[in-house]
């Protein structure tokens, strides 16, 4: 899509879920969710020998609007000031190890208002739609599927034709390639789609697809991912391959795989899982093989505990086998 | 400081939430088409359940109380014709030995329940059961006061004539029972005003 047709139809876009909602038979409050949202999370990464703090606190939204003929659409805004304390390796949103960022994580308007044949339409920043991490949101907590590192970011600026039928649910997306930035950075774009069936059922299989260039890297993806319900047992698993061209080594292939298993009590109030990652890269001399195991614990309504250690199998080049142990206590009020 | 100034305000004037962040927030689209085939489009309408709601089904239904996730904003879904309203949608939790069932409630205009759809029911024996006409017809047609009756002296187990009626399935008769009462109530006290303007 060239650069002036993509910023017109979220200009075009925007204008128009504005206008529609100032008309619209509900003032703003109504329907609007909102929530303070604070993180303290302790990490300990023994392989660096280093001990690091990162304090969160931002306001969560969601707000549906509405005509008195249906809903027109939903937004989610997420807005976070992050303090780092001697945090390593220092995450690309920040300049040093304790440096303090505002940041937007999620902030979308999805127009859901068309007939059943047209897709809804999403502009804003929003998780690619790839994989696991489409049905399962993994912002604020320690349960991760990787996306950040295996796409090359885990949110993007940009577009995305999103539905949910009576079977099957799809969700493609065209994004800048800035990551934080609402913009193109030399050249970097994302195309991204996954189709699935539904999220919410027992048993869901999802194929998706990327192709871009991030951070200078081009990417090519295909994954499959499936999700097994049991009661109160789940079998999840994400398998990736691809190839990154970074210009200097060329092509290299990349395979990525996840199979995670977890276990609900039956109130819901806590959640253990355990993950097996499998990274192979060609360039590298062996892969990668890390197991995760963690839980969460929802104390009360408000608040929540959650652990999570991480340590490499295989021993790598460096000799430094990857061990990190991190702690999360989150609050919503 | 202006940024801590500006959050105490907003803390002050916050009302209970969900424990999960909005992003994950997904309407029961496909549900709510299988329930209202004809619709055309549907009409949230937000509310907050808070510890007085609490307290208000504990009062209404003694011996019952609604899951600590319950606590905080919640949508109501009006399935629409164009302008016309066909009737509502309400998805709740209840927790069962399988883990929390989701139960999507189509329920009509006098608050009858409808019909009723599973989005999550993970245990594949009783979502079979459940999905039968026989036990559904047990919870179809029935308002807030015939259901009550349906519940034994406990207050919180379906009576014998559910439990013959559900045959191998007791325990989740007693779980969509206790969710469709706590649903027509919920329905009735927070939205019951604003569904009489429609």
């Amino acid at each position: 899509m060239k650069p002036l047709l993509f910023k017109s139809c979220i200009g075009y876009l925007l204008f128009f879920l504005a206008a529609i909602s100032t008309t619209c038979y509900a003032n703003f409050s109504q329907n609007l969710r909102w929530s303070l949202d604070g993180s303290f999370r302790l990490n300990h990464n023994e392989s660096l020998d280093n001990t690091s703090r990162i304090y969160a606190l931002g306001l969560d939204t969601h707000k549906v609007f509405t005509s008195p003929t249906g809903d027109i659409g939903y937004g989610v805004g997420q807005l976070y000031y992050t303090k780092l304390s001697n945090h390593i390796p220092v995450p690309f949103l920040f300049t040093s190890k304790d440096d303090s960022e505002f940041i937007i994580r999620e902030a979308h308007l999805n127009y859901t208002a068309g007939p059943n044949w047209l897709p809804n339409i999403r502009v804003g920043h929003f998780t690619l739609p790839f994989g696991l991490e489409e049905s399962i949101d993994t912002n604020g907590r320690l349960l991760d599927y990787y996306h950040g590192k295996n796409l090359g970011t885990k949110l993007d600026w940009g577009l995305s034709l999103n539905k949910v039928m009576s079977h099957l649910e799809y969700n493609v997306s065209y994004t800048l390639g800035g990551k934080d930035k609402a913009k193109s950075v030399d050249g970097s774009y994302a195309v991204t789609a996954r189709i699935g069936s539904l999220s919410h059922l027992d048993f869901v299989l999802g194929l998706s697809v990327l192709n871009g260039k991030i951070d200078g890297i081009s990417r090519k993806r295909i994954a499959l991912d499936w999700q097994y319900y049991y009661t109160t047992w789940g079998l999840l698993g994400e398998l990736a391959i691809g190839e990154n061209n970074n210009q200097l080594q060329g092509w290299q292939e990349e395979k990525y795989s996840l199979v995670e298993l977890n276990k609900t009590i039956i109130n819901n109030q806590l959640k253990l899982y355990s993950q097996f990652i499998f990274r192979d890269i060609k360039s590298q001399e062996s892969a990668d093989k890390l197991v995760n195991i963690g839980f969460s614990y929802q104390i009360s309504t408000q608040f929540e505990l959650s652990m999570s250690g991480v340590k490499q199998i295989n021993t790598p080049v460096s000799g430094k086998k990857k061990q990190l142990a991190r702690v999360q206590i989150r609050y919503r009020y | 400081m202006k940024l801590l100034s500006i959050l105490l305000m907003l803390i002050l004037l916050s009302s209970n939430v969900s424990a999960i962040a909005y992003c994950s927030l997904r309407d029961p689209v496909s549900q709510i088409a299988k329930l209202y085939p004809q619709k055309t489009n549907q009409l949230s309408i937000v509310k907050t359940v808070d510890d007085n709601t609490r307290a208000q089904v504990k009062i209404a239904l003694p011996s019952n109380d609604l899951h600590f996730s319950e606590l905080g904003r919640h949508t109501l879904y009006i399935a629409m014709l164009g302008k016309n309203s066909l009737g509502y949608v309400h998805v709740r939790s209840e927790q069962s030995d399988w883990g929390l069932v989701e139960i999507v409630w189509a329920i009509d205009k006098e608050l009858r329940i409808s019909n009723f759809t599973f989005q999550r029911c993970r245990s594949p024996k009783n979502k079979k059961i459940a999905e039968g006409s026989d036990f559904k017809d047990i919870f179809i047609g029935k308002n807030y006061q015939e259901l009550k009756e349906l519940l034994s002296n406990d207050g919180v187990t379906a009576n014998k004539y559910v439990l013959d009626k559900a045959q191998d399935a007791p325990e989740l008769a007693n779980v969509v029972l206790r969710c469709a009462l706590k649903s027509l109530l919920l329905t009735e006290i927070l939205w019951g005003k604003e569904l009489k303007k429609l």
